[in-house]
């Protein structure tokens, strides 16, 4: 099973700085995710120092397998008291969960998590447990077991509080507004990723807002059970031209989507497979090769500069859509959950003339590159084999 | 009437040595010569790695000839001479 979990937020409107913070992180060898959305008091740089310091202690702790009730504990005595306020506060929803489904959730302030199995809202109960330091602070923790298709979409109060005041939710959208919201999205998308789902979430309480203002931080992150989405990425000739044929067919006999980075790899592919690449589609958009067509392969593009380029996108912070050959390498990385690479030893000789006018990365830098992004800032699952 | 071929190598190496500039071409060709004349992107044509007499990208192939360090002059001159 492979969790799907992606964050979209929203700043208070007349700030420049973000009150919530989220981080998640999926430990490569035990396959655990772990996940933290944390609220700060107040809003701005205040509220995003409390949020930031709360999710990066407590995702650490999580990660480590710590005590959660004396983590907590921690986490609350260690923040900075306001001046103004005279307390230290900031909410947190923090989750973990391994590969079989088995998750544990602490929450403590934020708006109650929904749980959604087949259209219907799920009922989780918590055991709370009140601090030790502060009487007036309750945990709740919850020990659920997740299911193929399940979906939790935790909250700050920013979406449940959306629209406060206004004549339409005098109350806001409350946890039922949300909740409705949700079931209808899901009957209509009952296949959304997380990503969709999440920003879904956060354009709904922006525009129950009066004005359309984000009158607090708005946060929802978005977790999808479901199988793994594979896919393969073949780039770069195999050192030894010998092994073009086996790794031909391994290419061949791939069941997820696949896509070819290379315009000599695809020859390699065409020559070994007899399936003959078509002329690249010629457009005078964008500042890059254009992609090519192969039966059976979902994408085909240029090697070592549409990877750089790639690379770039994904470093980018807003994630934005490009519509070159590297924006939609980027879209085939985003829409997979599994991604292998098949890297090519092999380094074209011209690319290191000194006659180039511009320097050319070399492939396994630029695709450990690409993966450590996937890894870390995508939570995606990623390997590479070189050939 | 036979039609010419034009082939426009946009493997790395000849894209970052000017073909980028060459798929001009494109809408060029079409305006200048009607449909007498084919023009397709192709991947690496493998004249970039050899040494010798070919060894300037970027490469555009007019039927079976190679042009070398090919510019769009020097690609619609020789479309004017086999025509
Ligand atoms: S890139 Fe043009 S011949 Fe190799």
């Amino acid at each position: 099973m492979f969790i799907d979990i992606d964050c979209t937020q929203q700043k208070k409107y007349d700030q420049n700085a973000y009150g919530d913070y989220f981080l998640s992180s999926r430990n490569k060898d035990t396959g655990k995710l772990a996940a933290v959305l944390s609220d700060g008091l107040g809003s701005g740089i205040k509220a995003n120092i409390l949020s930031c310091m709360t999710a990066t202690m407590l995702l650490k702790f999580i990660e480590a397998d710590a005590d959660i009730q004396s983590v907590c504990e921690i986490v609350m005595n260690a923040l900075p008291v306001c001046r103004v306020r005279k307390i230290s506060y900031a909410t947190f929803s923090a989750f973990d969960c391994n590969d079989e489904g088995f998750a544990r959730i602490v929450e403590e302030g934020n708006p109650q998590f929904v749980w959604v199995r087949e259209g219907e809202v799920m009922d989780a109960v918590a055991r709370v447990v009140t601090s030790a330091t502060f009487p007036n602070r309750h945990m709740q923790i919850y020990n659920i077991k997740l299911e193929l298709g399940d979906r939790l979409i935790f909250c700050s109060d920013g979406v449940t509080q959306a629209g406060l005041g206004s004549p339409a939710l005098k109350l806001g959208l409350r946890r039922e507004g949300l909740i409705e919201f949700l079931l209808k999205k899901l009957q209509d998308q009952p296949d959304i990723s997380s990503r969709d789902l999440a920003k879904l979430i956060v354009n709904c309480a922006k525009g129950n807002e009066v004005d359309k203002k984000a009158r607090d931080d708005i946060s929802a992150v978005s977790i999808y059970c479901r199988q793994p989405r594979e896919s393969l990425i073949f780039t770069g000739p195999p050192y030894h031209a010998d092994k073009d044929n086996a790794c031909a067919y391994v290419f061949k006999r791939f069941t997820g989507k696949k896509a070819i980075c290379g315009g000599t790899t695809a020859n390699i592919l065409a020559r070994e497979l007899h399936i003959p690449v078509e002329a690249q589609i010629l457009t005078n958009a964008g500042s890059l090769p254009p992609v090519s067509k192969m039966k059976g392969v979902d994408l085909v593009t240029e090697g070592i500069l549409t990877l750089t380029r790639a690379c770039e996108y994904l470093e980018e912070t807003e994630a934005v859509t490009h519509n070159d050959a590297a924006g939609q390498l980027v879209k085939f990385f985003l829409e997979s959950d599994c991604i292998n690479f098949m890297v090519g030893a092999k380094l074209n000789q011209a690319h290191y003339d000194p006659n180039m006018p511009i320097e050319i990365e070399i492939r396994k830098n630029i695709i450990k590159k690409i993966a450590k992004l996937l890894e870390t800032k995508y939570i995606k699952t990623v390997n590479i084999k070189y050939i | 009437m036979n039609t010419i071929t034009v082939k426009l190598c946009l493997g790395t190496a000849c894209y970052v040595m000017g073909s980028s500039h060459l798929q001009d071409l494109v809408d060029i060709i079409p305006d200048r010569f009607g449909d007498r004349v084919v023009i397709a992107g192709h991947n690496c044509l493998n004249l970039c790695t050899s040494n010798g007499e070919h060894a300037e990208s970027p490469y555009v192939k007019i039927d079976d000839e190679i042009i070398s360090n090919a510019t769009i002059e020097k690609v619609l001159d020789h479309i004017e001479k086999k025509l």
